[in-house]
């Protein structure tokens, strides 16, 4: 409200000339190291280029090679089996952990503290502790399971397990981003609403289904577009923790689009895996936006 | 017995809420195991890491592994690289997005809503889907392994603009307008009014970009394949058993060595200004 307020004042302003002096020192590297090469792939997507020579023309060759690519499709495959593991698990735990600290009981900042702080180390420190942790013979979870009575589990070097292995890890370093964004929005439900249903004489269940559900759906559906889109972009786990393997079993669409390119150095191959990857972001972003306003209305 | 009453009362709980409030800070313990893990095997003996016996608190205390990540590998050379691009980097983007974010709410000009149309729609193509072909581009310009390559992909992050475009929307504007009648143009107005104004979101956008740029992986680790250009991130990636470097050779004391080395940073300026990074984050600007 207050925003369109404001633009409408400029509107009827003088031209202010100066403002592209504002607007250069960012856009200019804006448009050379982001609009630019988007462009550029769009391009190579069409082209046959390795390192030597021109590029040359194919059509949608690269398009056909890349659906023909048994690496690719299993590629597409795992980041859906990634999306269904880490983005429940996000969502969950982000939740349940945004519920705990929003009721501020004693040493409440120091639980926010805990359940943030895995978001904001890099994916070095988060892939080589948990290679550790999850080592078959001497990791911590291993070594606490078996006291539970499980075998040792081969998380990272087995086909069956390395996915898994992979998606513990993000989990644990993308919850703190749902945990806040969730604790932000539950900030944010107005106090007398539950003074109403509290007449009522609801119970606390009553008062979480009823009142702070459906006040949380906008914020539950950013979350989850949000950690979508962020889990179909998974790679540096993947890189520092198994390499995709073992035989591509923890393998991401992003991680072949690198081995594509600088290992096998088949860089219009390269581009037409990252256009199709961006239809797939794409299309979750629109559909998630739509089923947002539809919420809203 | 009155104490545990007014205890609870005062914190708004029922004696049915103890074991779920202590429940819950023991997950909230449990979470953060892995970090507590990782510090204390830095400071083992590598003879003492793969063990079968789980020693939380180190019997034999050493501090040989971190001088072993110093002196064995290049450590020093790979902070220093990543200190240099991510200050710079940092420190370009917030200017360029506080510039533009006041353009975008305050200056009247051509091209606006187009402009921020482009910003906003480009939040929808992560730089993962061009990293290859912008890498080409630059190996072309002959930028690769360079301090520019590592800096400038970074400032054009959209996340800066917004967050200060939203502040300056919702700010009132009387002292900026006072300032105009008494004749100073819009950039003296920036710099000596808007700008310190803009604590909060110059603050935050900072604090944010900073450990953005810190962990930053996927380009570092494209656009850097001398190992003296390598970034601490993507030279600590190198202690992974997978490539049967350091940790093969030396176990895992000196991998975490280097993984708390390049936790340090980040976790520290999270936790001093915890307020403003989780106001950033959280304030809708992150939404695009």
């Amino acid at each position: 409200m207050a925003a369109s307020i404001l633009e409408r004042r400029d509107l009827k302003a003088p031209t202010d000339w100066v403002a592209y002096a504002f607007i250069a020192l960012f856009t200019v590297p804006f448009l050379i190291f982001n609009v630019a090469p988007i462009l550029f792939t769009a391009y190579l997507s069409f082209m046959r280029w390795g390192i030597f020579g021109p590029p040359r023309y194919v059509g949608t060759a690269n398009f056909r090679d890349a659906i023909e690519n048994d690496h690719v499709r299993i590629a597409f495959g795992n980041i859906l089996l990634y999306g269904l593991t880490i983005v429940p698990g996000v969502l969950v735990l982000g939740l349940l952990a945004a519920l705990y600290v929003h009721n501020r009981w004693p040493l409440s900042s120091f639980a926010r503290v805990c359940f943030f702080s895995p978001y904001v180390v890099s994916a070095t420190v988060i892939g080589l502790v948990w290679v550790w942790l999850l080592d078959t013979r001497f990791g911590l979870i291993n070594h606490y399971l078996a006291y539970l009575g499980f075998d040792y589990i081969p998380w990272l070097t087995s086909t069956t397990w390395a996915l898994y292995g992979v998606s513990i890890a993000s989990i644990w370093w993308d919850m703190g981003l749902a945990f806040v964004l969730i604790l932000a929005a539950l900030q944010d439900i107005p106090g007398d609403l539950y003074d109403a249903v509290e007449v009522d004489g609801a119970t606390r269940w009553q008062r979480f289904w009823y009142v702070t559900l459906p006040m949380l759906r906008p914020v539950l559906s950013m979350v989850l577009t949000l950690q979508l889109i962020s889990t179909l972009r998974i790679f540096s786990q993947v890189y520092v923790m198994t390499s995709g393997g073992p035989a591509s079993a923890s393998t991401s669409v992003l991680y072949e689009i690198y081995t594509v390119a600088i290992r096998n150095q088949k860089f219009g191959l390269a581009a037409a895996v990252s256009i199709m990857l961006f239809a797939v972001i794409l299309v979750v972003t629109l559909l998630s936006r739509r089923l947002l306003r539809e919420q809203q209305t | 017995m009155t104490v545990l009453t007014r205890f609870l009362k005062s914190h708004n709980m029922r004696p049915a809420d103890v074991p779920i409030w202590l429940f819950g800070l023991a997950v909230a313990a449990l979470w953060i195991m892995p970090f507590i893990w990782m510090i204390s095997t830095s400071f083992k003996y590598p003879g003492d890491v793969m063990t079968a016996d789980i020693e939380w608190l180190p019997r034999r205390v050493t501090f040989q592994n971190y001088v072993d990540i110093f002196t064995k590998y290049k450590v020093w050379r790979w902070t220093l690289n990543s200190v240099i691009v991510v200050v710079a980097s940092t420190f370009l983007c917030v200017l360029a997005g506080a510039l533009a974010g006041y353009a975008l709410a305050r200056l009247n000009f051509p091209g606006k809503k187009a402009l921020f149309f482009l910003y906003v729609a480009s939040l929808m193509v992560p730089i993962e889907v061009y990293a290859i072909p912008m890498l080409l581009g630059i190996i072309k310009v002959g930028w690769a392994n360079t301090y520019q390559a590592l800096i400038l992909p970074s400032v054009g992050n959209v996340f800066s603009v917004l967050i200060f475009r939203q502040f300056f929307l919702n700010f009132p504007r009387d002292l900026e307008d006072a300032a105009r009648i008494d004749g100073a143009g819009h950039g003296l107005i920036f710099w000596k009014i808007a700008l310190p104004l803009a604590r909060a979101p110059l603050i935050a956008a900072t604090v944010i970009i900073f450990v953005l740029n810190w962990n930053n992986f996927l380009w570092p680790l494209l656009v850097t394949f001398e190992d003296d250009m390598k970034t601490l991130p993507v030279g600590i990636a190198a202690f992974t058993p997978l490539y049967g470097t350091a940790t093969q050779l030396e176990g895992y004391a000196m991998a975490m060595a280097g993984v708390t080395v390049l936790s340090v940073p980040s976790v520290l300026v999270f936790l001093i200004l915890q307020r403003y990074f989780i106001q950033g984050i959280s304030s809708g600007a992150i939404r695009g």
